[in-house]
Parts: structure tokens; sequence; C-alpha cells
């Protein structure tokens, strides 16, 4: 069978997605880690592969695939393994829907938080203003500067994190009305809804803890937790390399409290 | 399983999914609605309203299926597809992922720019001509909060000259993409027919005339232009009109990516 490589950063975001998919399916990949704070992802070797600059990419062989959701799509129509999207086509169409409301709506208000909370401040405390900005200067797409630049120099508005704000609580009502629906996200199997949902909300309690526990949001710590319990869940988080990734040991926690909204910023890498 | 396609006029993703439709063989009664009227927020019997409410798409069509409203065109061209002749996508995984790819970058770079485009050109004007009670009445019922904006804004003539140039600068690098794909002489972008070609076809046929630039001196897209046309799928999708010019009807579509 020909090689698979993924090129990814820490079991999240999406990173997490194809990692966590190969995983179930049970497909071996050579596992190439790209540090997105020390900005790997734009050196010419990795550039080579995705001449956008952002993670993840996977190549199959001679086959060179982007885009974490389409990523996934590929992982489990091309390899054996778990099926991870049900044969009934209203169902695929659900699971469609929702990651295309998480990966489009959804998660792009949580990463604002992420980035201008945790990923700008990193990257500038570890390379300093002038070799930030050289490095922000290469970067392929321009959408993709701007980001950075309003990450690290902290240059995200008012107004803008306020609507990721109302977006991330609105999205976690939806996430809850759903899954109170039935056990997983969008059918009644698990599936590949679920494996992109997870990697969007597993740090919610530690990030948003005004939001998301036991007491305001139940079925979604229930969701979160049998997601945690499996197997391949453990084993792709051991790929993680910095704090961000241990944040998933939260669910561990069988009760787990609203905490005010404070405390999640304060302990959080989001 | 009785199935009712709540449609506006044929253009963009209305046309696409009526297309897919037609392609597939499926049994869906279909029902115009006066999309800038507001009729796709008060559908009947529809029991699940989540994806209609908060779909990314904005004025898309609405396949009501047993009380579920699904929408996001691509997904419900896959969705008849699957439900019926399954022509319409490749059987190879990685060819699959190619046409999702296409799809991704017409409905996340092509369609806002499009819907924003079209909007200026032809929604303000019905928009601005409503009164003040029957404007709010009809935002009320409208559930998402960054889609009433969206209409607002319509209403307001609130079309930013930077996200102006935006627009016709990703309108123009999709016709060129598909100027680009049709090189070695194929007929359909993705070889096959697929999906792509409706999805496509729906956002840019209506840019024909508001960005003539952008397909100026195109041969192959022109050509593909006509033959999308002609399919007789999209024929019948067409003779769903109630206007001369569908290609010149558009609603609020989706959003400009708050990125940058
Ligand atoms: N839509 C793409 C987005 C990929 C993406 O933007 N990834 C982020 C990390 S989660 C990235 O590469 N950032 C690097 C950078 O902006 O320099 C996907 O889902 O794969």
């Amino acid at each position: 069978m020909a090689q698979v490589t993924l090129y990814h950063w820490e079991p999240n975001a999406n990173s997490g997605k194809p990692m966590l998919a190969l995983m179930e399916k049970g497909v071996q990949f050579d596992s190439h880690y790209i540090d997105m704070l020390n900005f790997d992802q734009h050196k010419p070797e990795y550039l080579a592969i995705n001449p956008q600059g952002t993670i993840p990419a996977m190549t199959h062989g001679t086959r060179v695939l982007v885009e974490s959701t389409a990523i996934m799509e590929y992982v489990n129509a091309e390899f054996d393994g778990p099926d991870l999207m049900p044969a009934n086509a209203q169902d695929r169409w659900r699971i469609r829907w929702w990651m295309k409301f998480m990966d489009q709506w959804l998660a792009p208000s949580f990463s604002m938080f992420g980035w201008k909370f945790f990923v700008g401040p990193n990257a500038l405390a570890a390379h300093g203003q002038d070799k930030i900005e050289a490095q922000i200067a290469r970067i392929p797409l321009p959408e993709r500067q701007t980001a950075w630049r309003k990450a690290v120099f902290g240059l995200f508005s008012e107004a803008e994190m306020a609507e990721s704000g109302r977006r991330i609580g609105v999205g976690i009502q939806m996430l809850e009305a759903e899954l109170g629906k039935r056990e997983w996200l969008a059918s009644d199997q698990y599936s590949l809804a679920d494996v992109n949902g997870f990697n969007l909300a597993y740090a919610m309690p530690l990030s948003q803890p005004h939001l998301a526990n036991d007491e305001v949001t139940p079925n979604i710590m229930r969701w979160l937790r049998a997601i945690y319990r499996r197997p391949a869940t453990r084993e792709c988080w051991k790929l993680g390399r910095t704090p961000m990734a241990s944040r998933v040991e939260i669910l561990e926690q069988d009760y787990i409290p609203p905490r005010d909204e404070s405390e999640g910023i304060s302990s959080g890498v989001r | 399983m009785a199935m009712i396609l709540y449609h506006g006029e044929p253009n963009g993703p209305s046309l696409a999914v009526l297309a897919a439709l037609g392609e597939s063989g499926v049994d869906a009664q279909c029902r115009r609605i006066d999309l800038l009227a507001g009729a796709r927020h008060t559908l009947p019997d529809v029991t699940e309203p989540l994806a209609r409410d908060m779909g990314v798409e904005g004025e898309g069509p609405v396949l009501v299926v047993d009380g579920e409203a699904m929408t996001e065109s691509v997904f419900i061209a896959q969705f008849l597809d699957e439900s019926g002749a399954n022509t319409l996508q490749p059987k190879d995984a990685y060819a699959h992922w190619q046409m999702l790819m296409w799809c991704r970058r017409i409905t996340e770079r092509c369609a806002p720019a499009a819907a924003f485009l079209g909007c200026k050109a032809s929604a303000q004007p019905v928009l601005a001509g409503m009164d003040e009670a029957a404007f709010t009445a009809l935002s009320t019922t409208i559930a998402s909060e960054d889609l009433r904006a969206r209409w607002t804004a319509v209403r307001a003539g609130n079309f930013p000259d930077e996200q102006l140039a935006d627009s016709v600068t990703k309108v123009t690098d999709a016709a060129k993409k598909v100027e680009d794909q049709l090189a070695d002489g194929r007929e359909w972008l993705m070889g096959d027919l697929t999906i792509a070609d409706f999805e496509t076809y729906g956002w840019l046929a209506g840019m024909v005339d508001l960005v003539p630039d952008a397909f100026a001196g195109k041969d192959r897209l022109s050509g593909w232009l006509a033959r999308v046309a002609a399919r007789p799928s999209v024929q019948a999708a067409l003779a769903r009109a109630s206007v001369p010019n569908p290609q010149s009807s558009w609603a609020p579509g989706p959003e400009i990516n708050r990125w940058g």
C-alpha cells in the first residue's frame, strides 16, 4: 500500500481532524509534526508540499491532499476500517452540514480567541517583534498574513471579538440541543461529524467554563467523555507535544462545575 | 418519503440544486418561493428548522424531507444524487476529493462575492422599496443574527468599495479557474459531469452581465457555460422561472470571510 504521511501540528482544530480519522480507521501513517508557533508551515520544505502554507496536509503515495474535512472524507472512503459515514443519505447530508457549519461559522470564532490569547502572544514571546515581522511577510496567503498580524499585535477589534463570542455562545447551545436528540452529533453512529466536533469542542470546559460544563451542557459533556474514552482518541492525543493537547485530560473528571468566564481565559490555551 | 424542494428563481444555489434534481431522477415536488419576500423563513410543516435557520449559504434552496429542512446546495445535490441516479460524483476517492475542493473554492470564495454583487444590482432596490413595518416584520422571521444583518445591509445599500473590488476579483478568479481547468480540452470541470459544474454555473451565470471583463476573451469558459445551459436538467430548471431574466435574481448569500 502507498505510504501515508500526515503533516500536522497539535491534535487540535484542523490538524486533529485527519489525525483522529486516520487513527479511527487504523491506517498506519508517518506523522510529521509541524510546529506552527515556530512557523514550520512557511518553511520551503513544507511549502513544497502545500504552497498555501497551512496545516494539515497529507500525502498518499504521489497524491497531495489539503483541507482537513475533505482529507477526512478521503481517508474514510479510501481505506478499510470502520465506516465513519453512515449508509443513509440523509444522515450523510446532516454530517456534511454540521461539518461545514463548524468549519466555516463556529470554529473561526473559537480560533479568533485562540489566536488572540494564545497563538499571537506565545509566538511574539518566543521570537520577538522583528523576527515575527519578517516571518509574517513570508506567509503566502494574504488572509493568513492579516490573521497573524492581528494576533501578534493584538489588533482584533472589540466588535470582531464580540461577534466571535456571540457565535461561540450560540454554537454551544446548538451543539447541546443537537446532542439531546441522539447519541452522536449528526447521526446514530459515530461519524466524521463527531471527529470534527471533538477537535473543536474538547477543551471548551476549560476555555469556556461558564458555557460548557456538567450543569448547563450535560449532553455535550456526555458526548465529549464518550469520544475521549475511545482508544483512537487516546492514541491521537499522545501525539501532542504542548500543554495545548494535555487540556484533553479535563475529560477524566466525572463532574465539571460551572466556573467564571475569566477563569477560562486565564487557564487557557485557546 | 415525500420531498419538497423550495427554491428561488432558477439562479445561484437554487439553479444548482434544481439541475442536480433533474439529473438525479429523484421525485421531489418543486415549489418556487419569493426569497426576497422572506418566504424561506416561514415554510410550512418544518419540524427541524436548524439547517434552514443557521446554514452558511444564506438564502439558498431548502429541501424538506420528513419535516427536516435540508440546506447547503452542494450537500443537497449530493443527497439527491445519492438517493437517485448516482452519476454526479466521482467514484474514485481522490477524484471525489478534487470535486469537493473545487466546490469549496466556489462556495467559500466565489459565492459570497457573486451574492454581494448580485444583491447590489438587483435585491437592493427591492428591499429599499419595502416600507419599514413590512421589512421589520420580515426580518423578525430570520433566526440567524448575522444573516439578518446581511439583509439589513442590502436594504440600506451598504456595499463598501473595498468589498465590491474584492468581490470583482473573486468572481474574476473563479472565471479564470474555469478557463484554466478546461485547458486540456475536457468537456466538464472534473472530466465527467459532476455537481461542480452545476454549482459553478449557478454562481457564475449571473455574473456575465455584472462583471463582463471577467469573461471577455475566455472561449473555453463561454463554451462550457453554453454546454451547461444546454443540459436538459438546466433547461427544465430555467423553465421554472417567473421572470424573463432569472440570472439577475439574487438574495442575501453567504457572508464574506470574517478573517479578511
Ligand atoms: N480550512 C483549512 C484551514 C487550515 C488552517 O488554516 N490551519 C491553520 C492551523 S489550525 C494554519 O495552518 N495556520 C498556520 C498559519 O496561518 O500560519 C483546513 O481545514 O485544513
